[in-house]
């Protein structure tokens, strides 16, 4: 392991860890953050795609979205860092690889999300929306969009603990996140349960507020039509 | 020696009597009509005979057999079948298992002989079309006639049956009630908890009056139309109440 | 740049891949017995009456579903030592994995559970069952089979999850690609055989699992 050399070898907690472990945060969140950004956004257009009522059109989205979906998450990393160089010729730094391979992978799945609200609301609510002299536009808008925007939000936050769990991933290419540097300090400091203590807790104060706030929207939403 | 004996029975739900010394006695013939207010214990009562709530004090006797005993259970159960008001048919089943499924593994009856069995009793409570449905298949009154197959189906000496119309709109509440109309008229021991008063008038043989906890009257059916409902205020304005 | 997949004529790699199969395997295998285990014993404990062990059930969730896996695998890999206890990688990851995917599978165990209300118990009872015949031939039933669409989901998401364990030097299908790809260093053509290779396992146990639950599911 050549990084432990770089934070020095065999030594307890010093000062300096605290700026290292702020750092991993910063990597961690923006991580995080950027690919989530993106891959809502890609993630609504897939979403949309899939409402279509052209059967070809309403299909395509699946040929990314599937295998996105159903292989893992570390195989897409690797294939996007390693193998993706090599075959277009460009080379991508490892924070580019994280953030294109999270991105996709959330896009894939809230494609997912956005198509089941979509299609949970009742037909008799697109026929509310023409009665009152709304275009099929209009009627989306106004009408669908905001229910289906209630039954999203919920599953998108814990779909967005997921993906911020995910994001650990990126400690396998070397990125210096929160679990790379967990990883590199308990090895230096021989003291795991310090270390790996001080890890949970930064994921879990992240994710439990949001966890916590997911439960009570999912809750609050009236299923009842 | 009366079918069930319920000798001073007590019953608490916490701080709340339901049923307070309570005593009656169940032959083995006819229709006895239990009525009287909500909450006065009435489902508490028959699930007591059936064992399904513990007493506190005092013993229930069904064929001589106590309640208070865990090993008379499953006999007890088998001489009273029980429908409720929330009857559920198994989802996970179609309607011809759901009647086979006791006798099959309580009575280890062949498979061949429950289906015969069942079959019979689909074709008494107008079913017969339905042994292949599942339970989300069903109107609410074809659940309850189900039911009442279901519990038939161990051949139990009486069926005790807690307001199992009232969750029905009029029209199955009529086709229920037409079933357990014919069953009276075969002979089939009942003991309802009903507000179906026409009913009552009917086939009931025997009308009790429960209110608190305690028995307030216990009377023919004529008796309880006519002079005990002139003499008795209280009974009087229930059934009025009730759009008597 | 053209496709190579010539390194897989060398039956040293396929040795390999097939030692990675087979540990990938192990892994599920063993994660799906001993976290559905686990699942159930907690899903119990949440349904418990008691209220430490309600407690106890809702923190073991709450935490295991609120922090990443990759944290919890190396806090086994990187602690069991300390603690005196040696094992091997694959006993670790069986371990870290049957832990992670208990809290789910407890979840989808409680949902199947609370899916029998006490109705279902009053007719048992009434017809005669006592306890046990009214677990096995009703509670049960139902409860598998409201569970099962949540059950297989999570399974799909263990043998996902599998291919974290090269992490901790587990030679599975990833870790096993992962030396090859150190060898002959063709990662696009490796990585993608793996991507495809997991996608059509996955999209068959989909399939599969589609058809079973059409044939078993209940509408309650
Ligand atoms: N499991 C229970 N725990 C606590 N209290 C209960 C329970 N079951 C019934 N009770 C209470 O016991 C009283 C009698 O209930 P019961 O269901 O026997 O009344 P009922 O005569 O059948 O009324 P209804 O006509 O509304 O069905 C009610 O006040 C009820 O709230
Ligand atoms: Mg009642």
């Amino acid at each position: 392991m050549q990084d432990v050399h770089t934070i020095g070898k065999y030594a307890d907690f010093a000062v300096g860890d605290i700026r290292t472990f702020a750092e991993a945060c910063g990597v961690t969140l923006s991580v995080t953050l950027l690919s989530l950004l993106i891959g809502t956004v890609i993630g609504i257009i897939f979403g949309l795609i899939r409402c279509s009522k052209n059967k070809l059109i309403r299909f395509l989205p699946l040929i990314i979205m599937e295998p996105l979906r159903n292989s893992p998450l570390v195989v897409q990393l690797f294939l996007v860092y390693y193998g993706l160089p090599v075959m277009a010729g460009i080379l991508l730094k490892d924070y580019t690889a994280a953030i294109i391979t999270l991105s996709l992978n959330t896009a894939a799945f809230f494609g997912v999300l956005v198509h089941n609200s979509i299609l949970a609301i009742p037909v008799s609510q697109w026929e509310a929306g023409y009665a009152l002299g709304h275009g099929k536009f209009s009627t989306f808008i106004n009408v669908i969009a905001r229910q289906a925007l209630r039954l999203l939000i919920p599953q998108a936050i814990t779909l967005y603990i997921g993906q911020l769990q995910c994001s650990s991933i990126v400690s396998l290419i070397s990125l210096r996140d929160i679990t790379r540097v967990g990883q590199l300090l308990s090895v230096r400091t021989m003291r795991p349960f310090a270390v790996w203590g001080i890890v949970f807790g930064l994921y879990y104060l992240v994710s439990f507020p949001l966890a916590r706030l997911a439960d009570y929207l999912a809750k609050r939403i009236d299923y009842t039509y | 020696m009366a079918m069930i004996e319920v000798k001073n029975v007590t019953k608490q739900f916490g701080d709340l009597t339901v049923l307070d010394n309570f005593s009656v006695d169940f032959d083995h013939s006819g229709v006895t009509v239990l009525i009287g207010p909500s909450g006065t214990g009435k489902s508490t009562l028959l699930r007591c005979i059936n064992g399904l709530e513990k007493i506190d004090e005092g013993d229930i006797l069904v064929d001589g057999l106590s309640v208070n005993n865990k090993k008379n259970l499953k006999q007890i159960r088998k001489t009273c079948g029980m429908v409720f008001q929330q009857t559920v048919i198994f989802p996970h089943m179609n309607v011809l298992d759901n009647l086979t499924m006791s006798p099959i593994k309580l009575l280890r009856m062949s498979k061949a002989e429950a289906e015969d069995k069942a079959r019979y009793y689909l074709d008494k409570v107008g079913l017969a079309s339905k042994e292949k449905s599942r339970h989300n298949e069903l109107s609410g009154g074809e659940q309850q006639r189900i039911a009442i197959a279901r519990a038939l189906m161990m051949s139990p000496e009486a069926l005790l049956l807690d307001e199992i119309t009232s969750a029905l709109d009029p029209e199955m509440t009529r086709e229920v009630l037409n079933i357990l109309v014919n069953l009276a008229k075969e002979g089939v021991c009942m003991l309802c908890v009903t507000h179906e008063m026409s009913f009552a008038k009917e086939v009931a043989s025997r009308i009790l009056f429960m209110e608190g906890g305690k028995l307030v009257c216990d009377v023919s059916k004529d008796d309880f139309f006519g002079s005990v409902r002139e003499e008795n205020e209280r009974i009087n304005k229930f059934l009025s109440f009730i759009g008597e | 740049m053209k496709l190579n997949y010539r390194f897989l004529k060398n039956p040293q790699y396929i040795a390999l891949l097939k030692e990675g199969a087979l540990n990938t395997l192990i892994i599920t295998f063993f994660c799906l017995i001993f976290g559905f285990l686990l699942g159930l014993i907690f899903a119990l404990m949440r349904q418990s009456k008691v209220k430490i062990f309600r407690i106890i059930g809702a923190f073991w969730v709450d935490f295991l579903r609120n922090t990443p896996f990759l944290v919890q695998i190396f806090f086994f890999y990187y602690g069991l030592p300390v603690l005196g206890i040696q094992t091997s990688p694959v006993i670790t990851s069986i371990i870290a994995l049957s832990i992670n995917i208990s809290a789910v599978n407890c979840e989808a165990i409680r949902a199947g559970l609370m899916a029998v209300k006490k109705d279902y118990f009053d007719c048992a009872y009434a017809l005669g069952f006592d306890k046990i015949q009214t677990i096995r031939y009703v509670v049960l039933p139902i409860s598998l089979r409201v569970a099962f669409k949540p059950l297989v989901n999570n399974f799909i998401n263990l043998i996902l999850t599998t291919s974290t364990c090269f992490s901790i030097t587990v030679v599975d299908l990833m870790g096993a690609s992962k030396i090859i790809n150190g060898r002959v260093d063709r990662p696009f053509e490796i990585y993608m055989m793996l991507l495809v290779m997991y996608f059509c396992l996955l999209t068959l146990i989909s399939i599969i699992s589609k058809a079973i639950d059409k044939r078993i599911a209940i509408k309650l």
